[in-house]
């Protein structure tokens, strides 16, 4: 077997890191679009992802059913037609994606240092140092990153860095027919976003609202944003996530607090004149 | 599903009831992992204290421990590599320091503790042999006391960050507690202190004064787990459903409380007679507390998948609170 020596010594080597450059996202308004997954075939042929094979899920037009490390957009399908609530029946499409939080809980988790917010302030996974632990599988509050089976390492959305770093619009949004999905810098989108928002409201589309555009509490906003229109949960979305590393200090105290309580009563018990 | 011809609706109840986590991807490893080296430390810190605070009959304590904390940490390296996509890599862990990371945390902690661990070991192999004169002049330059204070912050790191790696995720099983680090603590030592019962029974004769002081630490130590244990159930309420009544139940239920506490406790209690202490007796019951400690991690470790695909478990555990409104609708 063949090692090189010289690969192995440069994992602990540091690059200086390129100049940051403007924060760039997504804001992703569900209201337009029209779920024909263009954003999810033309992410699967820019980032040369594999098939995930073909099943019918049964819910909606949705076979797709979540991201993984081989699907890094998915249109949800939410069907709501219950004649018996009263309501007109309405068929909600959203395209989701890695949230690309400005606090990412799978940044936090990585050990290695392999998930970094590149100079465009995305969240990415640095494929020749992710050692595939799993540890940002189990951070991610919205069930986004994920292992590949076949190579072992954590796979997302890059938002596509190398298109980004050749000044180009990510292949999702740039395929998009309906501006559903729209890229920019974000002080840009989230004035956009408010400003849709608005006009929604305006004409009494009342329950339109932003998911992720400003923080909320121990929670960061995503540089992935969305548009949505009924609660969180309808979509697979957490209402109200959590940043696992905030509760670190409690945690470690309650834990070496029983690891040295229970040490100074082993001292005591074993103790010289006893 | 569908009764009605209308398509299935997704509904309040979420999303077509598919999964809003991804289930942790760790297994038999990492239940295993957290066993061994949770008998390794808790074994490390008590033959460190009876160094310190106990006199000369606790040397069996002492060179006990030191073998145990040893042979129990001979495979954990192999059971975390084994674990890893990428296993070729795991030298990544120590690519930085970085403490938001208990994972980072623990990968230095092992390797730190793992190098005056096994010079401890060591140093008491070859004094107990006739050794070379080489290897026993260079095991007489080791100095057993420093090395054994160097363990210590080590071998308290090494109990306590499991329980709070787990709890740094958004898997609603581990993350809705404050005391997921106290309880996996507490049975890392209370393993400790039974691998050496163990031992010390199983080698030794007349050994009555050291297995009654080891005895009491057991107590309290399984004390403290069942304390930590409840609170663990107070805090983590709904989100803890795979281990109460879920798919883990049984081992929990079974396994860790019936077998590892109220088993293991009743066996010390009756192995103590006319103040001599029954050698059978005492190593079943440190085997029971070992068997226990094995079914709860292997129960946390696997409960926490049941936990992330339970969508209704995600929705509870990320209702909104004083300290992370959320993102909702106007109402």
């Amino acid at each position: 077997m063949n090692i090189d020596y010289t690969a192995l010594a440069e994992v602990w080597t540091h690059p200086d890191p390129p100049a940051p450059a403007e924060e760039m996202g997504f804001f992703t308004d569900t209201t337009v679009c029209i779920g024909c997954k263009a954003c999810e075939v033309a992410c699967k042929q820019w980032n040369q992802l594999p098939s995930d094979g073909f099943r019918w899920s049964g819910h909606s037009y949705d076979n797709t059913s979540a991201l993984s490390a081989t699907t890094w957009r998915h249109v949800a399908f939410v069907e709501q037609m219950e004649p018996e609530s009263g309501r007109p029946p309405r068929w909600l499409m959203m395209s989701d994606v890695c949230k690309h939080c400005v606090q990412a809980p799978c940044q936090e988790a990585c050990p290695t240092g392999s998930l970094i917010y590149n100079e465009f302030g995305n969240v990415y996974v640095q494929q020749d140092v992710c050692n595939g632990c799993g540890y940002c599988v189990a951070a991610c509050p919205f069930g986004v990153i994920a292992r590949d089976p076949e190579d072992g390492r954590a796979h997302k959305c890059t938002l596509c860095y190398d298109r980004q770093k050749d000044g180009l619009t990510p292949a999702c949004a740039k395929s998009c027919p309906t501006a559903s999905i729209q890229f920019g810098p974000l002080s840009v989108l989230r004035q956009t976003a408010r400003d849709r928002v608005q006009q929604l409201h305006d004409r009494g589309d009342k329950d339109a609202y932003l998911y992720g555009a400003d923080a909320s509490g121990e929670y960061s906003a995503l540089n992935a944003f969305f548009l949505l229109k009924d609660h969180p949960n309808v979509y697979n979305l957490p209402e109200a996530p959590r940043r696992p590393a905030a509760h670190l200090r409690t945690n470690y105290l309650f834990s070496f607090g029983a690891s040295i309580a229970l040490t100074l009563a082993s001292a005591f018990l074993l103790r010289k004149d006893r | 599903m569908t009764e009605s011809a209308l398509p299935a609706t997704s509904g309040n109840a979420g999303y077509y009831g598919l999964p809003m986590l991804r289930a942790p991807v760790w297994g038999w490893h990492v239940a295993w992992y957290f066993l061994l080296e949770g008998i390794s430390a808790g074994a490390c810190i008590l033959s460190t204290v009876a160094q310190l605070a106990g006199d000369e009959r606790d040397a069996a304590i002492v060179r006990t421990g030191r073998f145990v904390a040893a042979a129990a940490l001979l495979p954990c390296p192999a059971l975390l590599v084994a674990d890893l996509g990428r296993p070729e890599r795991f030298h990544h862990m120590l690519r930085e320091f970085k403490p938001s990371s208990p994972m980072n945390t623990g990968a230095w902690a092992l390797t730190a503790y793992s190098a005056p661990v096994g010079m401890l070991a060591l140093k008491e192999w070859t004094g107990g042999r006739r050794a070379s004169a080489l290897v026993s002049r260079t095991a007489r330059l080791v100095p057993a006391t420093p090395l054994a204070v160097a363990a210590l912050p080590c071998a308290l790191t090494m109990i306590s960050y499991p329980g709070v790696l787990l709890s740094t995720t958004s898997t609603p099983m581990w993350a809705r507690t404050r005391l997921l680090g106290a309880l996996v603590a507490c049975s890392s030592m209370s393993t400790g202190a039974a691998a050496i019962s163990f031992v010390v029974a199983a080698r030794t004769p007349a050994a009555d004064r050291t297995l009654g002081r080891l005895q009491r630490i057991e107590h309290v130590a399984t004390g403290a787990e069942a304390l930590a244990l409840a609170g663990y159930l107070l805090s983590a309420g709904k989100t803890a459903e795979p281990l109460t009544c879920g798919r883990y139940c049984r081992l929990f239920w079974g396994g860790a409380v019936a077998v590892g506490l109220v088993a293991a406790t009743v066996g010390r209690v009756l192995s103590k007679r006319n103040g001599r202490h029954s050698r059978p007796a005492t190593m079943w019951s440190a085997a029971c507390t070992i068997a226990g400690a094995w079914a709860l991690k292997w129960a946390l470790v696997h409960g926490g998948r049941s936990s992330a695909e339970d969508p209704t478990a995600a929705q509870y555990a990320t209702q909104p609170q004083l300290s992370t409104p959320g993102w909702r609708p106007p109402a």
